[in-house]
């Protein structure tokens, strides 16, 4: 929803018809200015004129009168000129003298003759566009000198009543209009963007496989560009689909390699037993009789065979775990039982330091494969006679493990595969696959993890993975099952 | 303006009206070209309803179909342009004032007085706004805003300025501003308007108006009916442009109800005919105008 209150997230097809409508509001806001601007200029230049032609009358049929002072003749004068001038809509006419006194007034009751008028306009002409009066003033004067003033006041409610109607039509048809072209708008770039949508599908598809490619009669719908892009991403998704391929058969490769590394070792550690085991059987069928030598026999048997069994379950719960189960202590304990026989061939000394709660909400596959992988690797680096220590933390965020050991230190361009920073190809990584392989069972779970310098000499690799983090969809369970 | 005292205007008038006369009786070769063309020339105040052209129409149509002569309507807008046409025998009759007829009595003839709810008798009304101060009498009015008819008007300004008279005021300070109309009916419009507060008009007038155009008079209330006086009479020169064109027209008028085009004239008019009166029916205007022109010698 967050995605909807930010308008640069809206899509294109809300996008260009409110941007329509807004270009037409402000267009027709425009219009309508120029229209109602054009229109108030007609009615002022016409109400002009219509006052023009009433004052003109009155003026030279007043002017006789005012000079002989016919009060009744001044008043007759104003209510012929009002009927003969209906079109002016004159409100009130006051004559006023020089001194500012009435000496006559369409309205006497309002202006008593010799009083003086409040609120008469001096200004020749007054005319507000929407109002509902308009008012003149015209000097009388014969023959040069000023003998009255006459102050009309003209209704203008017919000319405010136009201008409301025009206005009116002038939203109902812009209003309509806008409307037209948003929904027009709308229906083009709908149209316009079905190319973009059949690509953001097969692209959001993506993301969670392999993409698939646009089928050959959608491509042929489509004409120009877009026909370009669409086979262009069909190629992209071909190639995609050709990497993902070559790096799982990468990564089972990597896994069978990790698992023969590891099998000569577990051989050792399971002949070694047999043989004493073998003596034991021996001592048994010769000494069997005598209850002690029995029991001592079938001791020793029962231990013996037990080491076997926890070294097989080892090697099975790494190699054969499909459920993702919580990563429990054990887990890291076994790594100590599957790497301490190819430690002791190379005499190195391996020091497991894990200190876990009882259940830790994270997948144990792919940590115990990424842990072995790093372990392995820490052993091979050592020279014999030194130390590999593996330890592992877990506090109420994260997970966090330290594999350490004492050798001549991690190339940079290993360092940079297991971390992250390079952005070598999967077909250029040769030896580094165990590493990014690695990495990638990391990332998958939002982890991350650092290389430094040990001092005096050897490399620290630390894992940190949060706890609670969104796991990545593209987590592939194909990744722990490297090895 | 101010109202003019009517005694004065008379006085100058008569002189002017007296000097032109004159004049014409000194050309009588002129004279004669222009009085033999044979036609009537009518005139007519604004006392009449002049604003109703039909009816002139009709009044002239009447009198050419009675007479058997072509008849020409004269109007002007005041008393006083009539009157010197009348006075300076340019006219044959005219329909004048009661206020003028005893002005210029002495050159005037009485040819026919006009019959109004059976006498040839009219009234003059003082009327106020409908909305104006609670008045009861004239001296309510006192600072009013007051429209007279005309300065030669009987009911529209002498029978307010004597009724002023008798208590010794003049109209020019009692009132704030006087104004003049020229015709009864606009005395109605500037009261009703609220262009005048309270204003002199003929009685009659209001009457018919009222009947016409009752929203018109709705808006005003009569305040005070003066006593009744000779109605505005048709009168002629003393010494008639045409004794025989003054004698057809005459029996025209007398005889007016008879016909039924006169009737019909009659009947718009609200009047009942035309009777013969003697000019003493005008002495108590005649009373009131040396009563006003006394006060203005005394001023």
């Amino acid at each position: 929803m967050r995605s909807l209150a930010a308008p640069k997230r809206w899509p294109l097809s809300v996008k260009v018809p409110l941007a329509v409508a807004a270009l037409m509001i402000l267009v027709g806001a425009v219009l309508s200015e120029r229209v109602l601007a054009g229109l108030a200029e007609t009615q002022k230049v016409h109400l002009m004129d219509l006052a023009q032609s009433y004052l003109d009358g009155l003026s030279s049929a007043l002017a006789p009168s005012i000079l002989r002072d016919d009060t009744w003749a001044m008043f007759d004068a104003i209510e012929r000129a009002e009927s003969l001038n209906k079109g002016v809509r004159s409100i009130e006419t006051v004559v006023t003298d020089t001194e500012g006194a009435v000496i006559a007034a369409s309205d006497p009751r309002r202006h008593r003759l010799g009083s003086i008028p409040a609120n008469v306009s001096q200004a020749p002409f007054t005319f507000i566009p929407g109002g509902n009066e308009a008012e003149a003033t015209r000097q009388i004067s014969y023959p040069g000198r000023t003998i009255a003033i006459i102050h009309a006041r003209f209704d203008t409610r017919q000319l405010a009543a136009q201008r409301r109607d025009v206005l009116r039509s002038l939203i109902i048809t812009n209003g309509t209009l806008t409307i037209l072209l948003a929904g027009a708008g709308w229906l083009l770039v709908y149209r316009m963007m079905r190319p973009v949508r059949i690509l953001t599908h097969h692209l959001g598809s993506a993301e969670r496989q392999i993409p698939a490619s646009i089928p050959a009669r959608v491509i042929a719908q489509q004409g120009g560009e877009f026909a370009q892009s669409f086979r262009a991403y069909n190629a992209m998704a071909t190639w995609l689909a050709e990497r993902e391929s070559l790096r799982l058969r990468l990564a089972e490769e990597e896994r069978l390699a990790s698992l023969g590394r590891l099998a000569s070792t577990l051989a050792h550690e399971i002949n070694n037993p047999l043989a004493g085991l073998f003596n034991v059987l021996a001592t048994l069928r010769s000494h069997g009789e005598e209850p002690l030598q029995r029991q001592r026999s079938i001791d020793l048997l029962d231990r013996g065979l037990r080491g076997i069994r926890d070294v097989v379950q080892a090697a099975l719960t790494l190699h054969r775990s499909d459920a993702v189960r919580a990563l429990a202590p054990c887990d890291i304990e076994d790594l100590g039982l599957l790497v301490g026989p190819e430690a002791a061939r190379r005499n190195v000394l391996l020091r497991i330091d894990a200190t876990l709660p009882a259940a830790i909400d994270l997948p144990s596959g792919p940590i115990r494969q990424a842990l072995l992988n790093l372990v392995l690797n820490a052993v091979a680096a050592s020279p014999p006679g030194s130390q590999v220590v593996l330890s592992a933390r877990c506090d109420t965020a994260s997970f966090t493990a330290s594999v350490s050991d004492e050798g001549h230190g991690i190339a940079e361009r290993e360092a940079a595969i297991l971390t992250g920073r390079s952005s070598t190809s999967i077909l250029e990584l040769g030896s580094g696959v165990g590493l990014w392989a690695t990495r990638h069972l990391i990332d998958d779970l939002g982890g991350s993890i650092g290389v430094r310098r040990a001092d005096p000499h050897g490399t620290i690799v630390d894992v940190s993975i949060p706890l609670h983090a969104p796991v990545p969809q593209h987590a592939s369970k194909e990744m722990f099952d490297v090895a | 303006m101010q109202p003019k005292s009517g005694a004065q205007a008379l006085t100058r008038r008569s002189l002017l009206l007296a000097a032109l006369a004159g004049t014409i009786t000194a050309r009588p070769s002129k004279g004669e070209d222009f009085l033999d063309q044979d036609e009537i020339r009518f005139g007519l105040t604004p006392v009449f309803l002049n604003s109703d052209l039909e009816l002139l129409d009709r009044f002239q149509v009447y009198l050419r179909k009675v007479t058997g002569l072509p008849i020409l309507l004269v109007t002007r807008r005041t008393y006083q342009e009539i009157t010197a046409l009348l006075i300076s025998r340019q006219l044959d009759a005219a329909w004048i004032c009661g206020y003028p007829f005893v002005e210029a009595q002495a050159q005037l003839q009485l040819v026919a007085v006009p019959i109004w709810r059976g006498r040839p008798l009219y009234r003059s009304y003082i009327i106020v706004g409908a909305d104006h101060a609670p008045a009861a009498d004239i001296a309510d009015l006192r600072g009013d805003i007051h429209a007279f008819s005309d300065p030669d008007s009987n009911s529209g300004w002498l029978v307010t300025n004597a009724l002023l008279a008798e208590r010794e005021l003049r109209a020019e300070t009692f009132f704030s501003r006087t104004f003049f109309t020229y015709g009864h009916r606009d005395v109605i419009r500037a009261v009703a308007s609220g262009l005048a507060d309270s204003g002199s008009v003929d009685g009659y007038v209001y009457e018919v108006i009222s009947e016409l155009e009752p929203d018109l008079t709705g808006r005003t209330r009569v305040l005070r009916r003066s006593e009744w006086l000779g109605f505005p009479p048709v009168a002629a020169p003393l010494l008639p442009v045409s004794p025989r064109r003054l004698e057809v027209l005459k029996a025209a008028l007398l005889g007016m109800p008879s016909d039924s085009d006169g009737a019909i004239i009659l009947k718009t008019l609200r009047l009942d005919g035309f009777g013969r009166e003697d000019a003493s029916l005008f002495e108590p205007i005649a009373r009131k105008a040396s009563l006003v022109a006394k006060l203005d010698q005394h001023a």
